[in-house]
């Protein structure tokens, strides 16, 4: 046991120092350790929701080493950290993409003892539940894949232990997007996305992982499908929430699919689009053009989705060292502030408010009417004095998540059955 | 009625110039007229006109009494040669001289049968099946003239025909014109640049220069008695010179030479007008003839073209002194400049 | 040695062929055995992948509307290719007028494909400029809704995307036929439309069949332009095998993309057939 450790660091102070020096006298000698950590570069791979400049920025700021992002989409986030994992150090990754990245090997597991606030994050990371009282969702919940028994264990642990997959940083609820000026009546629902009265004027989302879960929303809203899990659905439920999706295509009820960020504004926007499946951000993006936008709560609750900091196998020494530097800075507080002011939220609530203004808080946190206008990260009014964010308080929001976006056992079947829908 | 053509005024602008200027011209049905001329001088226009190729920008055409002068091309009963043939690249000899009638609508066994008749004609019988690009220049020229004369036309119009051909080629092509045109009794109109070619084939030429007619007539009077000093001197074999008269055309076969030590036989005072001395400046040797160059003190020129036995009787060499003379019957007057 | 300078001359292509040509077409045929699971590759050989490719009436159903897009698209461009090039190469006299014309269709491509598409879609909106306009016009009392996020609008862009690739060629062949073809066809008593049909179409064949040629190939291997103007509702095997890959199911994409690759190869063969291009080359 000792002497694979002591390969395994060996090889991983050698990959550092190809790392740190670039190509030439590599030596073998652990010359690396008199370097300084300034020159340790952690190069990380995520989506551009917290893919961000001023995060790395910052990180060069406080930390001192260089923090190099790639930003890709989801999908191409997994794919990179289950086939060149060697390529980055660091993946900012979802969920329910870890749960079929984890077992292939590409991810060490996070030593809790090393990270000083553990003990205060959001519950839902380290219980499974907001408070103790409320309901686990259905889905690949970030509790069902955040922990891991042992160093080499290929399974989840179901249950909180020492070692974590994803360091949790970014999670939100997510649900239907409306132009109140052009719905014309109150959105309550997920089936008002069925609704014969928005035929040629709704979309959903065209990523399949993430677009069956809405889907399976709004089929149980309306009635159509009883699920007994909406995030592990039997071929039975695919077959008939596809159907379903099939049916309203045909009739001509979805004016387009979209796939990214900007996709989804810009249908919203140009009124083409009057509701439909949205991510938090883009419903800020549409108001930002002054038109009006909301992120509309709806009685059955809320799909929910988060992501983490998974640092790859190969990481070892003083870039591991940097590694959990890196991840305990990310808990800390100003990361945190960061990403709430755009509407995400932090693992760590605490030190988030400490670094956000009482108005900032009121208004993102509690649900409380902001007292002064809001700004967005880059300075510009998002919201005037007296607004109130929609869906109301984190507590509301997140305590209403009734499923996760997950990776099901049917996986394969769905994404056949899902191109089906896209080809009807 | 006889197939006349007729052109009356005929007038061709492109924009500012004026390529044919006010022609007027009588073909007589059953003829062979050459429209002869330097580049530019608006023969080819005027072929095209005729063909229905061109507008006309003034004047009429009549072809067999019928104003044609607003016809299409196939309307008119004419029928064109192209230069270089317009052979259609994608289609074989038969189906090529098939075109016509297949336009015209005519079945396919029917038009085929036609075709390979007017093949036989043209002697090519075994070259049906060959693409343009298979068949040698002469070849395409007779499946180019196969073409024309399958829609049997009452004119037809060649426009230099054979400039693209080998001087054998030539020869031989031009023997066959003429004796196509005999056979067929149709009125041919033929542009081209060689005088020589128009000698030998038309029954009326027309000189042409700067869109007018220069002259036309049959060829041995254009020969005997150009009208002006451009016609002889474009039509070749004659010497056009000053003299104390006036201007003269005299052909070089009835120059003759003396040299100047031999006497006053052509430099007597009495030939004042007769001949001209000067310094021989080239002498050619041509087989059955010797032309001779000479150059006279005003500057003028003037061959003589002798026959090899009298030349060689008394040659003379470059840069000897000569007089050439000639007899007052061959002084043809022509008008003053 | 001479003997081998030959071989030593054919040597860098043949290399960067091998390289950049059948070592890729070797892999991705080898690799549409496969199996694979959600994360990994299992090199194996099993007939899964095509198995599926063939026994779904997705696929099916894909490829039918792929090989749908490319007809129309290709009957539209040609059409719209024949007449422009015709225009340029006959009507247009003047050789300035001509190449300044001929330049002016190339505009559109100093821009990038997804601009030109993405122009489109403020365009043909439900509040976009045509329909404003046709609105205010009082032509129409409501939005037609066909134009953006329909297979019209994919057609549409498609042609707006290829003619050029059908004029060019066109325009080229028909350059170089002797006007004098056509007054000798005019002579022999040929109107309009059978000069046109007997005389320039069979000319212009070489050109029409590279421009078919490029056309039908881009449209079948297009998978952008599907997903933008159709808004992600209408499927092209590009768009499919786009998908499988996002999904790390590169079997099933490489499979696919056999089985695309086979197909086009298998058009174009057709088009040689019926076309001789090599008179232009």
């Amino acid at each position: 046991m000792h002497e694979t450790k002591t390969a395994l660091t060996r090889r991983g102070a050698l990959a550092l120092a190809g790392a740190a020096l670039g190509s030439g006298a590599i030596t073998g000698f652990p010359t690396i350790w008199a370097q300084n950590i300034k020159d340790v570069t952690l190069r990380q791979i995520g989506t551009g929701v917290s893919g961000l400049n001023p995060i790395a920025e910052q990180v060069k700021k406080d930390l001192g080493f260089t923090l190099q992002l790639t930003v890709t989409d989801t999908d191409a986030v997994a794919q990179r950290a289950a086939t060149q994992a060697r390529s980055f150090d660091i993946a900012d990754i979802e969920y329910f993409s870890i749960k079929k990245v984890y077992p292939t090997g590409a991810v060490q597991p996070i030593d809790t003892t090393r990270i000083k606030l553990i003990d205060k994050l959001v519950p839902i990371f380290t219980t499974g539940k907001l408070t103790p009282d409320s309901q686990m969702g259905q889905g690949t919940s970030p509790f069902s894949v955040g922990f891991v028994d042992s160093r080499d264990a290929k399974s989840f642990a179901g249950k909180r232990t020492e070692l974590m997959t994803l360091l949790p940083t970014i999670y939100n609820a997510d649900t239907l997007g409306i132009r109140p000026d052009l719905v014309g009546r109150p959105i309550s629902h997920w089936k008002d996305l069925m609704d014969p009265a928005f035929k040629g004027r709704a979309s959903i989302l065209n990523i399949p992982g993430i677009g069956i879960m809405d889907a399976a929303m709004v089929a149980e809203s309306a009635g159509v499908v009883k699920y007994g899990d909406k995030g592990n659905m039997t071929r039975e439920e695919i077959d008939k929430t596809i159907a379903f999706l099939i049916e309203a295509k045909r009739a001509g009820q979805f004016r387009a699919f979209w796939k990214t960020f900007d996709e989804s504004v810009n249908l919203m926007a140009s009124g083409e689009v009057v509701i439909q499946s949205m991510w938090s951000p883009a419903v800020a993006a549409v108001r930002s053009r002054g038109i009006p936008c909301t992120y509309q709560p709806l009685a059955e609750g809320y799909r929910a989705w988060g992501s983490g900091l998974g640092v790859m196998r190969h990481v070892s020494g003083l870039q591991l060292d940097a590694a959990y530097e890196y991840l305990n800075w990310y808990l800390s507080g100003w990361a945190g502030a960061f990403l709430n002011r755009q509407g995400y939220y932090s693992a760590v609530l605490e030190t988030a408010k400490q670094n956000m203004s009482e108005n900032e808080w009121g208004y993102w946190m509690e649900g409380k009417p902001a007292t002064a206008p809001i700004l967005s990260p880059d300075g510009r009014e998002m919201e005037k004095a007296g607004a109130v964010r929609d869906g109301g308080a984190f507590a509301e929001r997140m305590g209403r998540v009734v499923c996760w976006n997950s990776v099901m056992d049917q996986d394969r079947y769905m994404v056949q059955k899902w191109n089906e829908f896209i080809a009807a | 009625m006889r197939p006349d053509v007729e052109l009356i005024g005929v007038t061709k602008r492109y924009g500012a110039t004026v390529a044919v200027d006010g022609l007027s011209l009588l073909i007589p049905g059953g003829s062979y007229c050459c429209l002869l001329g330097p580049s530019g001088c608006g023969k080819t226009s005027t072929l095209r006109m005729i063909a229905g190729h061109e507008s006309i920008s003034a004047g009429d055409i009549l072809l067999a009494g019928r104003n044609v002068t607003d016809l299409k091309p196939a309307e008119r009963g004419t029928a064109m040669m192209f230069q270089s043939y317009a052979l259609f690249p994608h289609l074989s000899a038969l189906e090529n001289i098939a075109f016509g009638p297949r336009m015209r609508g005519v079945g396919k066994a029917e038009r085929l049968a036609r075709a390979r008749e007017f093949l036989r004609l043209v002697q090519l019988e075994t070259m049906a099946d060959r693409l343009p690009a298979q068949l040698s220049g002469g070849q395409q020229q007779r499946v180019a003239l196969a073409r024309a004369l399958i829609t049997r036309p009452k004119v037809l119009l060649l426009d230099e025909p054979l400039s693209a051909l080998d001087p054998f080629l030539r020869g031989q092509m031009r023997e066959e014109l003429k004796r196509l045109q005999r056979e067929l009794g149709i009125t041919f109109i033929h542009v081209t640049h060689g005088q020589e070619e128009a000698m030998a084939l038309s029954d009326l030429a027309v000189v042409m220069d700067h869109g007018r007619i220069a002259q036309a007539a049959p060829p041995r009077e254009i020969f005997e008695r150009p009208a002006s000093a451009f016609v002889a001197r474009f039509i070749g074999g004659h010497n056009v010179l000053e003299l104390p008269q006036g201007r003269f055309a005299i052909r070089t076969d009835r120059t003759r030479l003396a040299p100047a030590a031999a006497g006053p036989d052509l430099a007597g005072p009495d030939r004042a007008g007769l001949n001209l001395a000067g310094q021989v400046t080239a002498v050619e040797y041509q087989g059955s003839a010797v032309r001779v160059v000479l150059r006279a003190a005003d500057g003028q020129t003037a061959e003589a073209l002798l026959p090899d036995a009298s030349f060689h009787a008394a040659p003379v060499a470059p840069g000897e002194a000569a007089t050439l003379g000639w007899s007052a019957q061959d002084a043809h007057a022509l008008p003053p400049a | 040695m001479s003997r081998w300078m030959p071989w030593l001359q054919a040597a860098p292509l043949a290399l960067v062929l091998a390289v950049f040509l059948v070592v890729p077409m070797a892999m991705l045929v080898v690799v549409s055995f496969y199996d694979y699971d959600s994360f990994s590759l299992i090199p194996d050989f099993v007939l899964t992948n095509y198995r599926e490719v063939f026994s779904s009436w997705v696929t099916w159903q894909t490829y039918l509307k792929t090989l749908w897009f490319a007809g129309l698209t290709w009957a539209i461009t040609l059409l719209l290719g024949f007449w422009l090039a015709y225009f340029l190469a006959f009507v247009v006299r003047d050789p300035t007028w001509r190449m300044l014309l001929f330049v002016l269709t190339t505009v559109p491509f100093w821009t990038s494909n997804l601009i030109r598409m993405i122009a489109w879609i403020p365009f043909l909106g439900r509040n976009g400029i045509l329909n404003n306009t046709l609105i205010g016009l009082g032509a129409i009392d409501r939005p037609l809704e066909f134009l953006l996020f329909s297979d019209f609008a994919v057609i549409l862009a498609f042609v707006h995307l290829y003619t050029l690739f059908m004029v060019v060629p066109v325009f080229n062949t028909m350059m170089r036929i002797d006007h004098r073809l056509l007054e000798a066809a005019r002579d022999a008593g040929a109107g309009f439309w059978q000069t046109l049909w007997c005389v320039i179409l069979p000319l212009c064949k070489p050109g029409i069949g590279i421009g078919s040629i490029f056309v039908v190939v881009l449209v079948m291997g297009d998978f952008a332009t599907v997903r933008l103007m159709s808004g992600g509702q209408s499927a092209s095997v590009g768009l499919m095998i786009s998908n499988q890959i996002g999904l790390m199911q590169y079997p099933a994409a490489a499979a696919n993309a056999v089985v695309l690759l086979a197909m086009v190869l298998l058009l174009v063969a057709a088009m040689l057939r019926a076309i001789d291009i090599r008179k232009e080359l």
